[in-house]
Formats: structure tokens, C-alpha cells, sequence
């Protein structure tokens, strides 16, 4: 079959590598008919996330049909059509039980590898290096699922792909962001970072009940779609007049945030000097992450709020000032998102009518364009704002072989 | 405490001494000097003693869910002959001997320790009820002297697994067969060319460990 896969940093390839098989009796194989780029595969394409090797097949929002099951799934059968969740959780151990299924603690192989960095292991992923399991990704044209009966969502509508596939990260991320946000009807919501996360935490947050979102970004095309489909207030950090915590307080009232969500995570960008500090030392690798936007939340959540962390945190930051964390008696929340517990409730929203996903896709593409995607993706050229991808079209849209 | 383990460690306190209200925490020795090598591990598994220990005292399941055992034999009611080695290297190194139970308290603890001197090995595993309706906390405690001394630590290291990281491993894999029905593995893992040094590292990734095939029809 035909794979992305990560070679070294900055660059992708497309493959040929054998098909995946049934190697557990819980696996199943689908065939993928809609993939996408993650805001944090860029993570991977820029070098920050350790244990990537060349060759390693990525791409973590897939869905597809069911090709073939092993002898313990009971609840799928070939020719289903699943959206799949990005976490692989086992659904039997305390944490799944608890409903922490991103912690589960039995479907990572290299969990050896997280207790040293981490302390514990959580959940493995897919196609997000062997720290997290070194499971194959989904930007390819089949992938195997480990613990079938517990992951796959069946779409058992007409609901076309573009529709439903962002229920197996983003949408649901966004969604988690905004639960831990605690946000309560009336508040006012900061989110940095208008980029697909951010844009379904925005919704979310009104879902919720919020009276107001603020959103901060630099790209026009991602505040339009902010304001526009999402209805937040926007930002643009990259104004000369605008210093983002007083900007904030203004539309506070002078209150700050209820709730802050950091959308961004270890790659923030920054045009201040201290943005500059973190992104020579990040270069340097004498720190792994760019906390820029933590650090600016930190700074602009009003006293006893909420601060949310939906965007990914690799290892060890640098000059967070913890005395203002603590001194106003915030709260945090974060980590990977809990998947299963919002597939299907945000599914029968979508089937509702309420919010239809595909709002942000702004480009289609085939598999083998990919690599070059990843490029335009980081750069946010060509006004990119998500990444569809027919792993089965070539680069003229022909149907491609396996 | 078996025999052979005291004396190959002289002395170990009880653990998990420090559990209760009160107590002192004293930790067990965890070393790999001179060749020697002391492990402990702990986990809790969400399933009752009394299973846990029949899994784990049905010795000819054990090449299903312990790393490098090519074969577990029971020639007698006490007595089991092992296999170690790689199963995916028909041709590679084999050591083979025998171990002899020295403790057997159904829901309770199984101990043992080889026979004669081609290898030193002794273990020990515990199971007693976690907190908070957690199922159960078993502790594994192995040493062993390892074949070749320093250096034979040395290539084990290099070549897969630490001797000590086995003995944690197993355990994981042990939790992981009673808790799911399955061994998580990524041994057959489609990827793309995977380079000189990445071909090397895959192997500190568990790529290339092999991992026990695990069984969904446990007794």
C-alpha cells in the first residue's frame, strides 16, 4: 500500500509498504477512504516529538471500512464504515474504566520508553512516534486497529466523509478543551490559537453556554473563520498596537478571561523578545517547547479562572511564571483527549444539524501530494486551514492502485 | 524469602514493607553489579488473586506472555524445564535448565529457584488485594547471576533488553494478557525504509523485541 511516512525533519515521503495484518485477535484492517493533517503532525514534521525514526508511517485522523476483523471483535464486521479514534485504548483497565481512555494503560508496546520520560505511559496513538507506541499511522491507504470493539465509532448514516472525520481528533479535542475550560453560561472565553482545535473549541464553548469568545491569532483566513462561522471576537497578535493581556483585559471589563484555552501548545509563535528566547533556545534543543501562549494565558486569566491545555506539550518548558498561576488561584486542565467519551454525542450533533465540520477544509487533496502539503501546512500558506486527503486519488485526482 | 534468593541477596526486607498506616517505607534493592542482577517490580490488575495466580502457575502458558522463553515444560509437579531464548532465531543462543517451586500458596504467592549451577535464578511472585476495589497488587522479585558477568550484561543490553527491564516487562505483558486478552505489538509493523541508525534504534522501540504472542482462551 501507499504510506506517508516521516523520514527525517522536514521531510515526508510517500511509500510502498506491505499491508497491515491482523496480528491480535482484538485488530481490525480498514481500508481508509479520508485522512487528514493534525495541526500536530507538524510537531512531528518539524523534529520536536523524540522517538520518530525514518520510515515510520504517520497520520492520526482516519476513517474507512472495515476490511477484515480478527476472531475477538464482536461488535464490526467487514464493510462497516468506522470513523477511528486517535488514542488506542484497551477498555478494560482502570483508566478506561474511569473513562480516561487517552491514559489507558495497557496499548502501549513501548511503554517502557514513557515511564522514563513521563513517569507513567499513557494511551499509544497512531503514527505519533514509539514513544506514544510506534503504531502505523492512518495517512495511508489501510491501517490496522488494535482493540476494535473499543475505538471505532460505526457511521451508520449517509453523512458524507468530510462530515464525520473530524470526530476522530479535532472535533472532540476542541470539544474536551472547552469541558476543561469549566465554563459556565454567561462567561467570557480566550482562545489563542484559531486553528482547527481552536476553531472547535470556539464552538464548543457556545455550545456550552459562553456569553463571549475571544480568539488570537495572526491569519486572516483563520479569524474569518473564527468570526465568521464561529462567531468569536478576534486578535491579531501581530498588530503593533496590540499587547494580547491588555487586549483582554479591555474586553474584560478589566476582569480578564473566565476561561483561557491555549489552542497552540509547544510551538507558539511570538513576536516579542521573549518569543525570540524560546525559539533560540528551542533551536538549540536546550528547551523542548515554546511556552509563549501558556505563559501569556497564565498572564490574562482572571483570578480564580480556568486554563485549558488542548495544545500538545512535549517536555520541558521554560520561564512560566507559576507565582501568577498561583497567586491568582487558577485552574488547569489538559492532556490528551478522553475520544470515546465524545464520538457519539458529538456524532448526533452533527446528524442534528448543529455544526457541520467540513467548515474548515480548505484543500482536497491525493496521497501523493502530501509530503508537499506538510510544507504549506506549517508555513500556513495558500491560506491553508485543513487538509483533506483521498489516500486512494493520485496528484490529478485518478483513482490510484493499492 | 527463598533460600537461593537470600542468598544471592542477603537478607531482603519484606515487601512492600511501609504499606500501612504508620510504617517506614523500606525499598527492596534494585542493582545489576558484578553481573548480578535484582529486580522488583509492581503492578495492580483489575482481576482477583485467585485467577491471577492460576494464570500465572499454568507454567506451559508462560512462553505466551514472558519475553525469551522458547518453552516451559513441566516434568513434574514442582519441577519445570525452560527454554530462553529468542523465538523469532531458531538458530540463535539457547540456555536451558530447570527451576524447582520452593513456595506454592494458591492466591498467595509462588516462589522458586533453579536447579544445579549452569544458571543462578530465583523468584519470587506475590498477589494481595489492592485498595479501593483496585483487584490486585502483584509484586514480581527476580535475581539472577547472568551468564558472561559484566560483559554478557553488556551485550544484553545492547543487543534487546536489559536482564532488569525483561523482568518489568513480563509482568506488563502479564497485566496486560489478564486484563485484555491480548499482548500489545507492533512487531509486524508496516514502515518505510527505515535507514542505518533508524534500523538500529528500532530495536531499543520494542520494533524488534519479540513480543509474546498472548492468548485470548485463558483458563
Amino acid at each position: 500500500m501507499k504510506a506517508v511516512c516521516w523520514m527525517s525533519t522536514g521531510k515526508m515521503a510517500v511509500h510502498d509498504v506491505p499491508d497491515p495484518q491482523i496480528v491480535n485477535p482484538h485488530d481490525a484492517v480498514l481500508r481508509i477512504t479520508s485522512t487528514a493533517i493534525c495541526g500536530s503532525d507538524l510537531h512531528l514534521y518539524d523534529g520536536y516529538i523524540p522517538t520518530m525514526e525514518s520510515g515510520d508511517v504517520v497520520g492520526h485522523e482516519f476513517m474507512g471500512i472495515v476490511e477484515e476483523v480478527g476472531p475477538e471483535v464482536t461488535n464490526l464486521k467487514r464493510g462497516d464504515r468506522v470513523v477511528v479514534p486517535f488514542t488506542i485504548s484497551c477498555g478494560n483497565c482502570f483508566f478506561c474504566k474511569k473513562r480516561l481512555w487517552s491514559l489507558c494503560d495497557n496499548s502501549n508496546p513501548n511503554a517502557q520508553i514513557a515511564e522514563t520520560m513521563y513517569g507513567y505511559s499513557g494511551s499509544a496513538l497512531f503514527g505519533y512516534s514509539h514513544l506514544y507506541g510506534g503504531y502505523a499511522g492512518g495517512q495511508a491507504q489501510y491501517a490496522r486497529v488494535p482493540f476494535a470493539n473499543v475505538g471505532p465509532l460505526k457511521i451508520e448514516n449517509d453523512l458524507p466523509d468530510e462530515k464525520v472525520l473530524f470526530l476522530s481528533d479535532i472535533f472532540p479535542t476542541g470539544y474536551m478543551a472547552a469541558e476543561n475550560a469549566n465554563i459556565q453560561p454567561g462567561d467570557t472565553v480566550a482562545v489563542w490559537g484559531c486553528g482547527p482545535v481552536g476553531l472547535f473549541a470556539i464552538a464548543s464553548a457556545y455550545m456550552m453556554g459562553a456569553e463571549r469568545v475571544i480568539a488570537i491569532d495572526r491569519f486572516p483566513e483563520r479569524m474569518r473563520l473564527a468570526r465568521d462561522y464561529c462567531g468569536a471576537t478576534t486578535i491579531d497578535y501581530t498588530d503593533n498596537d496590540v499587547v494580547v493581556v491588555e487586549a483582554l483585559r479591555d474586553l474584560t471589563g478589566g476582569m480578564g478571561p473566565d476561561c483561557c484555552i491555549d489552542a497552540v501548545g509547544m510551538e507558539a509563535h511570538s513576536n516579542t523578545l521573549v518569543g525570540m528566547y524560546d525559539k533560540v533556545k528551542q533551536a538549540m534543543r536546550m528547551e523542548t517547547d515554546r511556552p509563549f501562549v501558556l505563559r501569556q494565558a497564565i498572564q490574562a486569566i482572571r483570578k480564580g479562572g480556568t486554563l485549558s491545555i488542548p495544545g500538545v506539550y512535549g517536555g520541558a518548558i521554560d520561564k512560566v511564571n507559576f507565582g501568577a498561576a498561583f497567586g491568582k488561584a487558577i485552574h488547569m486542565g489538559m492532556g490528551q483527549t478522553h475520544m470515546h467519551n465524545y464520538m457519539e454525542p458529538l456524532l448526533k450533533r452533527i446528524e442534528g444539524g448543529e455544526i457541520d465540520p467540513s467548515f474548515l477544509i480548505s484543500h482536497r487533496v491525493g496521497i501523493e501530494e502530501v509530503p508537499d502539503m506538510y510544507k504549506i501546512w506549517r508555513d500556513k500558506q495558500d491560506q491553508v486551514t485543513k487538509i483533506v486527503i483521498d489516500p486512494w486519488q493520485d496528484r490529478l485526482g485518478q483513482p490510484l492502485a493499492a | 524469602m527463598p533460600e537461593h534468593v537470600s542468598r544471592l541477596d542477603s537478607g531482603l526486607p519484606p515487601f512492600p514493607a511501609g504499606a500501612g498506616k504508620g510504617a517506614i517505607f523500606s525499598p527492596l534493592p534494585q542493582d545489576t553489579t558484578g553481573g548480578q542482577m535484582r529486580a522488583h517490580t509492581v503492578q495492580t490488575i483489575d482481576a482477583d488473586a485467585q485467577t491471577l495466580y492460576k494464570l500465572w502457575r499454568d507454567v506451559s502458558l508462560a512462553p505466551r506472555w514472558m519475553e525469551y522463553v522458547v518453552s516451559a515444560e513441566p516434568k513434574s509437579e514442582n519441577v519445570t524445564h525452560w527454554v530462553i531464548g529468542d523465538p523469532d532465531e531458531p538458530k540463535g543462543m539457547r540456555i536451558e535448565y530447570d527451576t524447582e517451586l520452593v513456595e506454592d500458596v494458591p492466591g498467595e504467592k509462588i516462589s522458586w529457584r533453579s536447579i544445579g549451577d549452569k544458571i543462578e535464578e530465583a523468584g519470587e511472585v506475590t498477589f494481595s488485594k489492592a485498595t479501593n476495589g483496585r483487584g490486585t497488587v502483584v509484586v514480581l522479585t527476580e535475581s539472577a547471576k547472568i551468564p558472561g558477568g559484566k560483559l554478557g550484561m553488556a551485550v544484553a543490553a545492547i543487543s534487546k533488553r536489559s536482564p532488569r527491564q525483561i523482568v518489568i516487562e513480563d509482568l506488563r505483558h502479564f497485566k496486560q494478557l489478564a486484563e485484555t486478552g491480548e499482548i500489545p505489538n507492533v512487531c509486524c509493523n508496516p514502515h518505510g525504509p527505515r535507514g542505518v541508525s533508524g534500523e538500529f534504534k528500532s530495536r531499543l522501540y520494542g520494533e524488534n523485541n519479540p513480543t509474546p504472542p498472548g492468548t485470548s482462551d485463558l483458563p
